[in-house]
């Protein structure tokens, strides 16, 4: 609008200078050109409307931020064996005290306390025990920047700190935080806390499933960070309760400060174990706690790895391994003897298909690889087994599963008696001869123990199951045996009282005694008897999750509340459900737990309760320091009976970063003060002396306008001026 | 009254070689479907094949042969029934079929041995016509030659019978397992004998060496009933792929 009027005046003055132009008087162009001029000039006074402000003004004094950190990695030592490093803070605020109020001279100054937060504190009451949860040290910078009163300018942030961030810079100054740093368009100044005690080496994250299959690899993923370390060798160990599963020296250089390392092993048992991941602590160290972390780890079947060893094919063989083969969860080896010495097959090896027997690959070399091994109908004599029978033995009493299954070849009749094999059996064996079978037809009865175990649950109430044992069909005859073993359970017996089915533990292992080879017959024939395979395939299912332990199974158990307890906090508790053999409650039963750590194996009392009528009980444990423990718990009855015993792992560790990586970062700082041109801050400097930005800022308090156009002396000069210049132009003969 | 198939099988039980287990029942044995047409056309033979299975391997078999109707509920008790003729079957009633349907979703193993050993004559036509009816929809389809049942004992290379009338053994599978399986060679005439001992029958065109691969194939079927696909299992691999080549 503006730009046209000027254009318009303009052109006017033009015009009007075209017509005079050749006026040969000088004096006359010049007068007509000063009137036209003048005349435009008041014109764009009245246009513009210009007038005169009066303002009265003050100068505001800008905002300094003072950022003190206030998380729980404070507390750790400022150097070793020194005070933590809330207390060095403490001090330097103390001795700062002159200096701030000089500050507070110039500047608006904020004092805030930070960690996941920030609130307002007063820098001569920072705690010394400092709890906050985490360490967000951008978010402080951001808050505190647009947390002043009045518009206040920034005039710069001190923040004073371990560095520890764990939140955004965690893994230092992202372009991104640059950037959001940069916006403050004010310098932080930052002050290291701690950094005297840089020398670190820190297990910074373990990385595993919360599960693993035994038998199958596992690799543990952890972060190492080495600061003030030269170059170096680190040992970095994985421990399973004390024993060492796996190891890797780690090389440290000093121009990197993470190191990726991957453990592996292969888990030999299920359980619940507890972990360590450990490095070495070295001299001048600035926290020792981090050079070592612990996990729990459920190594459990991926599959239940079943090794067969037949002596004969059979029809109870044909349905064992139609059976087995069939479940998925089940990894069948077997081995069937088919064709003795004695067999003339009327042909040359080569035109058979048999394979020799691998009896020292099984017995010695892959016996500790499976979950339950059955014999079924076998004889060990015939293939020189006596060497292997101690192992197989021994593989059970060390907590592996054994199963015989009857039949001409089994039990007495398989030359088992005074062997190994006898000793971890549950029932007692007969010298061989006519009678160690007996052919007289059976109809199976459960016994008491039989009628509470799971193995031979058909049926989920206790009448129906009796009721479907006593339907299935006669078994053609059974092994005859000797007394039972101590502890050993009879589940199924003929009429006349003949155990035919009993169990049994052998040290940590369990055993199964089926005197019959025609367990078939409750598939087969009872399916001919409309009564379907069901039965069969139940109880044999059942039997193989008893023996190889399958945790719904087990009739005492314990379980630690949560997997890891923080130290300091509520203490370790059990849940323990005490049941006997039986699967009984044990109601009353005194309950013991003994505890064991990583780096203590002697085990400890640490707790005792007793079993409610129900059979559970709770056991509160005492704080524990930090580590990997594993809780054995064992029952007695009142009259001092043993009932069962159950182990669980769990660890106490902290659980949140702010005290596993806590080591200090002072790149963190210094990189933040980079990025918003501030610079590290020594403890000896003066505040005051630091270049924060000082913008005079101007706050206008009163403003009054006085127009200079509104006037009636414009409007008469203009009008004199116009009339002037008509005048003079007609005079001197212009239009 | 002694019949003449218990005298056959007297020096058989007599030959046994070990002492019983647990009965009968425990052992190997054969039953026979009793049809309603000629059911026991080869009478020695299936006693002779228990005594040749017995004799050749570790499996423990009773001679005599369990002749028992289709709809009997102690076929049950015999997982293991042969089905042969040499004319036509008369077609089973249908309670029949259903019991034989039952037995082989169970678990049970149907040998159907065509005596006539005539392609498409009038046993295989009522044979076919009885599958079909066991399994609705079902067909015997040829078992192929790297099937397990050919290396269940010996290691064998194609059927083999009295006579070579067809390349091939037929089956029905059921629940990843043969549960059906057809001989049209007249398997079991091959190992007949008379009651003085001599070989019932001529085999031709191989001869005595195509008596004894018959031998084979009956004792690989009765391995196989009991084992399965033992011979499948990785351990048994190498040695067999070893053999082959030889």
């Amino acid at each position: 609008m503006l730009a046209l009027a000027v254009t318009a005046l303009a052109a006017g003055v033009w015009l009007s200078f075209r017509g005079f132009r050749s006026e040969p008087a000088g004096a006359r162009r010049v007068a007509l050109l000063g009137f036209r001029l003048l005349a435009a000039l008041l014109l764009l006074v009245l246009i513009l409307e210009p007038g005169i402000e009066l303002r009265s003004e003050s100068r505001v004094r800008a905002r300094v931020a003072l950022l003190f950190d206030t998380s729980r990695s404070m507390q750790f030592p400022a150097a070793p064996s020194g005070p933590t490093r809330a207390q060095e803070l403490l001090h330097w605020a103390q001795q700062h005290q002159p200096d701030l109020v000089e500050l507070g001279a110039r500047f608006q100054v904020d004092a805030y306390g930070f960690d996941k937060d920030v609130q307002p504190t007063d820098p001569m009451r920072l705690p010394s025990d400092p709890q906050g949860p985490a360490t967000d040290i951008l978010g402080a910078i951001t808050s505190a920047a647009s947390a002043g009163t009045g518009g206040r300018p920034l005039a710069g942030v001190l923040v004073a700190s371990d560095g520890a961030d764990n939140a955004e810079l965690s893994q230092g100054v992202s372009p991104a935080a640059a950037a959001e740093l940069r916006k403050l368009n004010a310098p932080v100044f930052a002050l290291p806390v701690g950094a005297r005690a840089l020398k670190d080496l820190a297990v910074e994250k373990v990385a595993v499933d919360d599960f693993a299959f035994v038998r199958n690899q596992v690799t543990v993923d952890v972060i190492l960070t080495a600061r003030g370390f030269s170059a170096t060798e680190v040992p970095v160990v994985l421990r399973r309760e004390g024993q060492v599963v796996a190891q890797r020296t780690v090389r440290i250089s000093g121009d990197q400060s993470r190191y990726e390392v991957k453990l592996s092993f292969v888990p030999d048992r299920t359980g619940k174990f507890a972990f360590t991941v450990a490095a070495p602590v070295y001299e001048g160290e600035a926290i020792a706690q981090n050079n070592s972390r612990s996990f729990v780890l459920k190594v459990i079947r991926d599959r239940v790895r079943v090794l067969l060893v037949v002596g004969r094919p059979s029809w109870d063989v044909r349905f064992l391994r139609q059976l087995l083969k069939k479940d998925p969860n089940v990894d069948l080896i077997s081995f069937f003897i088919l064709r003795t010495p004695g067999d003339d097959p009327h042909s040359s090896q080569d035109e058979l298909s048999l394979i020799p027997f691998p009896t020292q690959e099984i017995f010695q070399e892959q016996l500790k690889t499976f979950d339950l091994v059955i014999f079924q109908n076998f004889n060990h004599r015939p293939y020189r087994m006596s060497q292997y029978l101690d192992g197989i033995a021994a593989y059970v009493r060390d907590g592996g599963a054994f199963a015989m299954i009857g039949g001409d070849q089994s039990f007495s009749a398989g030359d088992y008696a005074g062997t190994p094999i006898e000793d971890v059996l549950p029932v007692s064996l007969l010298p061989p001869g006519p009678t160690a079978v007996d052919e007289t037809p059976v109809q199976l009865h459960l016994t008491e123990a039989g009628r509470r175990h799971p193995i031979t649950e058909l049926a989920a109430h206790a009448g129906q199951n009796d009721s479907i044992w006593s339907a299935l069909p006669k078994l053609p005859g059974v092994n005859t045996s000797g007394p039972l073993k101590g502890g050993a359970q009879v589940l199924l017996e003929s009429g006349e009282g003949r155990p035919v089915l009993v169990v049994g533990e052998a040290a940590r292992g369990r055993v199964l005694a089926l005197l019959t080879d025609s367990s078939w017959f409750w598939s087969f024939v009872a399916a001919g008897a409309q009564q379907g395979p069901r039965a069969y395939e139940t109880f044999w299912h059942s039997a193989i999750r008893w023996l190889v332990r399958d945790p719904a199974l087990t009739p005492m158990r314990v379980a630690s509340e949560r997997p890891t307890f923080e130290p300091g906090g509520e203490p370790p508790a059990l849940d323990v459900q005490v049941r006997g053999s039986d699967y009984g409650a044990a109601a009353g039963a005194h309950i013991g737990v003994v505890i064991s750590s990583a780096t203590d194996p002697a085990p400890r009392p640490a707790g005792m309760a007793q079993a409610g009528p129900d059979g559970n009980a709770r056991v509160v444990l005492p704080p524990l320091p930090p580590g990997a423990y594993k809780a054995q718990v064992t029952a007695k009855r009142p009259d001092g009976t043993a009932v069962g015993e159950a182990e669980d792992a769990f660890v106490v560790a902290p659980a949140s970063r702010e005290q596993i990586e806590a080591a200090p970062r002072p790149d963190i700082l210094q990189a933040v003060a980079s990025a918003t041109k501030g610079k590290m801050v020594d403890p000896a400097d003066p505040l005051a002396s630091l270049p924060w930005r000082d913008p005079e800022r101007v706050e206008v308090g009163q403003r009054t306008s006085k127009p200079l156009w509104d006037n009636w002396k414009v409007l008469v000069l203009l009008c004199l001026v116009v009339g002037a210049e008509w005048t003079l132009r007609r005079r001197w003969g212009y239009a | 009254m002694v019949s003449r198939r218990t005298l056959l099988a007297l020096p058989l039980l007599l030959a046994a070689r070990r002492a019983f287990a647990f009965g009968e029942q425990a052992r190997f044995t054969f039953a026979q479907a009793r049809h309603g047409g000629r059911w026991d056309p080869r009478p020695d033979g299936l006693s002779r094949l228990s005594w040749e299975i017995s004799k050749r391997t570790s499996i423990e078999t009773s001679p005599a042969v369990k002749a028992l109707g289709l709809a009997d509920p102690d076929l049950f008790r015999y997982p293991f029934v042969v089905l042969s003729s040499d004319q036509a079957m008369p077609a089973p009633a249908d309670n029949e079929v259903a019991e034989l349907r039952r037995y082989l979703s169970y678990g049970g193993f149907l040998l159907v041995d065509d005596a006539s050993a005539t392609r498409g004559g009038p046993f295989e036509q009522s044979a076919r016509q009885l599958v079909s009816r066991i399994v609705p929809g079902g067909r015997l389809s040829r078992v192929p030659r790297d099937h397990v049942l050919y290396k269940s004992f010996y290691l064998l290379d194609g059927p083999a019978g009295r006579v070579a009338a067809t390349p091939d053994l037929e089956g029905l599978e059921l629940g990843g397992r043969l549960a059906v399986l057809y001989s049209g060679n007249d398997m079991i005439g091959a190992l007949a004998r008379d009651s003085l001992g001599s070989w019932e029958f001529e085999v031709t065109p191989g001869g005595e060496l195509q008596r004894e691969k018959s031998i084979r194939l009956g004792v690989n079927i009765a391995m196989y009933s009991l084992c399965l696909d033992y011979k499948e299992d990785q351990v048994h691999i190498p040695f067999i792929m070893k053999r082959r080549r030889i």
